[in-house]
């Protein structure tokens, strides 16, 4: 039998053109991150002991190590200028990588194009290996990237090159988890979540790992980019580590592929009920409908968030409160007491990411429109009001059922922790819905966008990449206050650090209802499909 | 003021995307009771108009009524009368066959009559416990189909509603849609394949570019096509190309061929007969040749 993967090479083109914008900007932002990184670090720790005691302060924070990882050599400059960068952002570039594979080869498959293309000369396997191709190309060259950016910021060679080596061998270790995830399933929505809870489990077991310093941190590819030491002596067999797993993936991907139909998941389709619920029966109960099980694997992953970073927080205590660590600290998010602001700074950041179910529901409505299933609905005596207002709604509930979520989680984690709970929830609650008339000005906007056209439905996904960046990278770049103004998210008060600043959440919200009021406009008087 | 009798009344229609008018002053009645095709070739605009019936498109110019009513301002009045299959039936993935039925059902304020709903289901032959992503093209339409026919109604709106359907499936189209004409409703039958609509239809419209180029009954649009005449004569004929209504003549020693509007045939076959026939064949038009005809660019 041939390695049925003809037509490879003329896919992993067709999908590189395909993708040149979304990964050119991808990569742009976290290029810029590593470069900003490595170039303001020896700055900000000029002498080995600034950056002696700067470095201790990470390892001694346990939220710092769950987030970042820790520091093994507290000497280098370059393993301390590239905390960030070593894990968080590497996996944003297993996400980019998991993002790309899935647009080629299940989504490709649930619309029906697999099998447009799949009747040329093309074999079995070469969506999915093209796919695979065409994304370990954008790692690649991205991470290569990653290396020369860290060297233009300062850092040494040796070093960059095996930093970006680290780099390498997670994105592709995220191009196998998403090729083995993109055969679960026959939907490609229940694939990226299967994706994203294997990305949550390899950053999780690195968090629970580095911060109890136990064996499971060596479970994770993240917990290898840490332990690879990049910086002082590289373990260079650690290198191995990558391509191995990324292969081992490959093959099961493969083989689960090649045991498979075409459009088909791994488990047969369970028949569902003969007859429609009564309580199906409008615009309102078909959302819910929809998107009901979305919103439950959101709100496991808010309360996980919640739980997880919530009980670190109160294990940061008050010891260090030396001139760094409070500039670190302040850094990082917050004014104040350290753990008030590692709280502030958390949920923001958690808030912000969980806005993601909002995108997801305006870019899905986008694709109810443009699939004509909205144009059925609308020509049934629901009126177009129905629709609308069933999307605003659940958008909006959903996004303060999300943070109320994230709140709670976190205020168990921390009473848990901390041994009480009565001041840990109103501080966990306050962290956790501070930013949500923020949150909510995100979440008219996307609708905004589904009013303007199922073209338009993905600003929602936009937006938030966009407030993301600004929020990471703008203080790095030194970016105008304006820009990084533009992020609702950058005028919400840090609580519990600072007190509740009403003055700017009634602006939100009030700028949320004329958003919606927009929206509803553009929505009600222009065509449908 | 609209026609009493009619069920939808379009004049003039105009909708534009973009530079390009879909719809360049179309004109539609169809009256109430009758079972209407609506004929074209792809891309004339056959959709564009359900749409704009369906108050989803807003129109430039011109006037459209159903029931007497701007699709446009009252959609949901309207809507409460009619039942639509749209031509690429698209499923929710994660619904039921029989949840998507109940659920158009009762959106459009109805509720369904079991015996009539398994009656439909099994005369489709539709399993309606299977996910929306689980159906092909056919069965996805066939899910529409029963969700329209299974409550009594006033309006059918049907775009292709056959296109993914077997013969045998037509065939049940077909008598359900006799069924609901029995009964009284009034049905849109869009379609761009004439058989499908030769069968049922008491009046056919055929647009082409956005406008509407013939409307009729079928007989009516029979009688527009010229005969096609052959005959083998004793003598060379007289020039006949003076004769009203003949066309496309050529003779050759003694055979001749031309085709003749109806209203021609008499002069010409005295013409003949005197020339002395010794065989003679008079093809009537076929429907087929007629719509061809139509939607090419030049009728």
């Amino acid at each position: 039998m041939s390695l049925q993967v003809t037509g490879t090479v003329g896919l992993a083109r067709f999908q590189l053109r395909r993708d040149r914008i979304l990964a050119s900007l991808w990569g742009l932002v976290l290029l810029a991150v590593v470069y900003a990184s490595a170039s303001a670090t020896n700055g900000l720790y000029p002498t080995d002991a600034d950056r002696v005691e700067a470095a201790r302060l990470i390892n001694a924070s346990p939220a710092a190590v769950a987030l970042y990882g820790p520091i093994l050599d507290v000497h280098s400059l370059g393993e301390l200028a590239m905390t960030k960068t070593t894990v968080t952002y590497a996996l944003f570039l297993m996400v980019l990588a998991m993002v790309l594979v899935r647009r080629h080869t299940r989504v490709e498959e649930e619309s029906g194009r697999t099998e447009l293309v799949s009747a040329g000369r093309v074999g079995r396997r070469a969506p999915l290996v093209s796919a695979v191709v065409e994304s370990g190309v954008v790692v690649t060259i991205i991470s290569a990237l990653a290396g020369l950016c860290s060297v233009a910021g300062g850092l040494p060679a040796a070093g960059s090159l095996v930093f970006a080596a680290s780099w390498w061998g997670s994105g592709m270790v995220g191009v196998g988890v998403a090729a083995v995830a993109c055969q679960v399933s026959a939907s490609a929505r229940t694939c990226g979540a299967a994706g994203a809870a294997g990305l949550g489990v390899i950053f999780l077991l690195r968090a629970v790992g580095d911060v109890s310093e136990s064996w499971l941190r060596w479970l994770s590819p993240l917990g290898w980019n840490t332990q690879l030491s990049a910086w002082s002596q590289p373990r260079w067999w650690v290198l191995l580590l990558y391509p191995v797993t990324a292969v081992a993936l490959l093959v099961v991907a493969l083989w689960l592929r090649d045991r498979r139909d075409l459009g088909a998941g791994l488990v047969a389709p369970r028949p569902g009920p003969a007859e429609g619920s009564p309580r199906l029966r409008d615009a309102g109960s078909l959302a819910l409908r929809v998107y009901g099980p979305s919103l439950v694997g959101w709100s496991v992953a808010a309360a996980v968030c919640g739980v997880l970073f919530g009980s670190v927080v109160p294990s940061l205590g008050t010891l260090f409160d030396s001139a760094t660590g409070q500039e670190m600290l302040r850094r990082l998010g917050g004014s104040g007491a350290v753990e008030d602001a590692m709280l502030a700074g958390i949920m923001s950041v958690v808030a912000l990411i969980l806005c993601g179910f909002t995108a997801s529901v305006a870019a899905h409505a986008g694709s109810d429109e443009h699939d004509g299933r909205t144009e059925q609905v609308l020509a049934t005596a629901s009126p177009r009001g129905h629709t609308f207002t069933a999307l605003l709604t659940l958008v909006l509930a959903a996004t303060a059922w999300l943070l109320l979520v994230l709140g709670v989680a976190a205020a168990v984690g921390y009473g848990a922790q901390a041994g009480g709970f009565g001041d840990a929830a109103g501080r966990s609650l306050g962290a956790a819905l501070a930013p949500l008339p923020a949150a909510w000005l995100l979440a008219a906007l996307a609708i905004l966008g589904l009013s303007l056209g199922d073209r338009w439905a993905l600003l929602g996904w936009v937006l938030l990449a966009a407030f993301a960046t600004v929020g990471i990278v703008g203080e790095l770049l030194s970016l105008p206050d304006w820009v990084v103004g533009l992020s609702p998210f950058q005028h919400i008060a840090k609580v519990p650090s600072e007190p509740m600043a009403w003055g700017p959440a009634v602006v939100l919200t009030v700028l949320t209802a004329l958003v919606s009021a927009v929206a509803w406009w553009a929505y009600r008087r222009r065509d449908i499909g | 003021m609209a026609d009493v009798e009619s069920v939808i009344n379009v004049r003039g229609l105009v909708k534009r995307f973009g530079s390009v008018r879909a719809l360049d002053g179309l004109d539609l009645t169809v009256r109430s009771g009758e079972v209407h095709g609506f004929l074209g070739p792809n891309g004339a605009g056959k959709s564009t108009t359900i749409r704009s019936l369906l108050g989803l498109l807003r129109t430039e110019a011109g006037t459209a009524e159903v029931f007497g009513l701007d699709p446009w301002r009252d959609p949901v009045d309207i809507h409460r009368r009619l039942a639509y299959v749209p031509g690429d039936v698209s499923l929710w993935p994660n619904l039921s066959g029989g949840e998507t039925i109940d659920l158009l059902l009762r959106m459009r304020g109805v509720q369904a009559d079991r015996s009539r709903r398994a009656d439909l289901l099994e005369r489709f032959d539709l399993d309606p416990t299977k996910k929306g992503r689980a159906y092909s093209k056919g069965n996805r339409q066939k899910v529409a189909l029963v969700a329209a026919f299974a409550a009594p109604i006033d309006l059918l709106v049907l775009d292709e509603p056959t296109s993914g359907l077997d013969p045998l499936m037509e065939q049940v189209f077909n008598e359900c849609l006799a069924e609901h004409k029995e009964a009284g409703t009034t049905v849109l039958l869009s379609s761009h394949i004439l058989s499908e609509v030769e069968l049922l239809a008491d009046r056919v419209t055929i647009i082409r570019g956005g406008r509407a180029v013939e409307t009729g009954t079928l007989a009516e649009l029979r009688h527009l096509r010229r005969n096609r005449i052959q005959a083998e004569l004793d003598k060379p004929p007289s020039d006949l190309s003076a004769l009203p209504g003949v066309h496309d003549l050529s003779v050759e020693g003694h055979h001749l061929s031309c085709t003749v509007d109806a209203d021609g045939l008499s002069p010409l076959l005295e013409a003949l007969t005197a020339a002395g026939v010794r065989s003679l064949t008079s093809t009537p038009p076929t429907l087929e040749e007629l719509f061809l005809d139509l939607y090419r660019d030049t009728p």
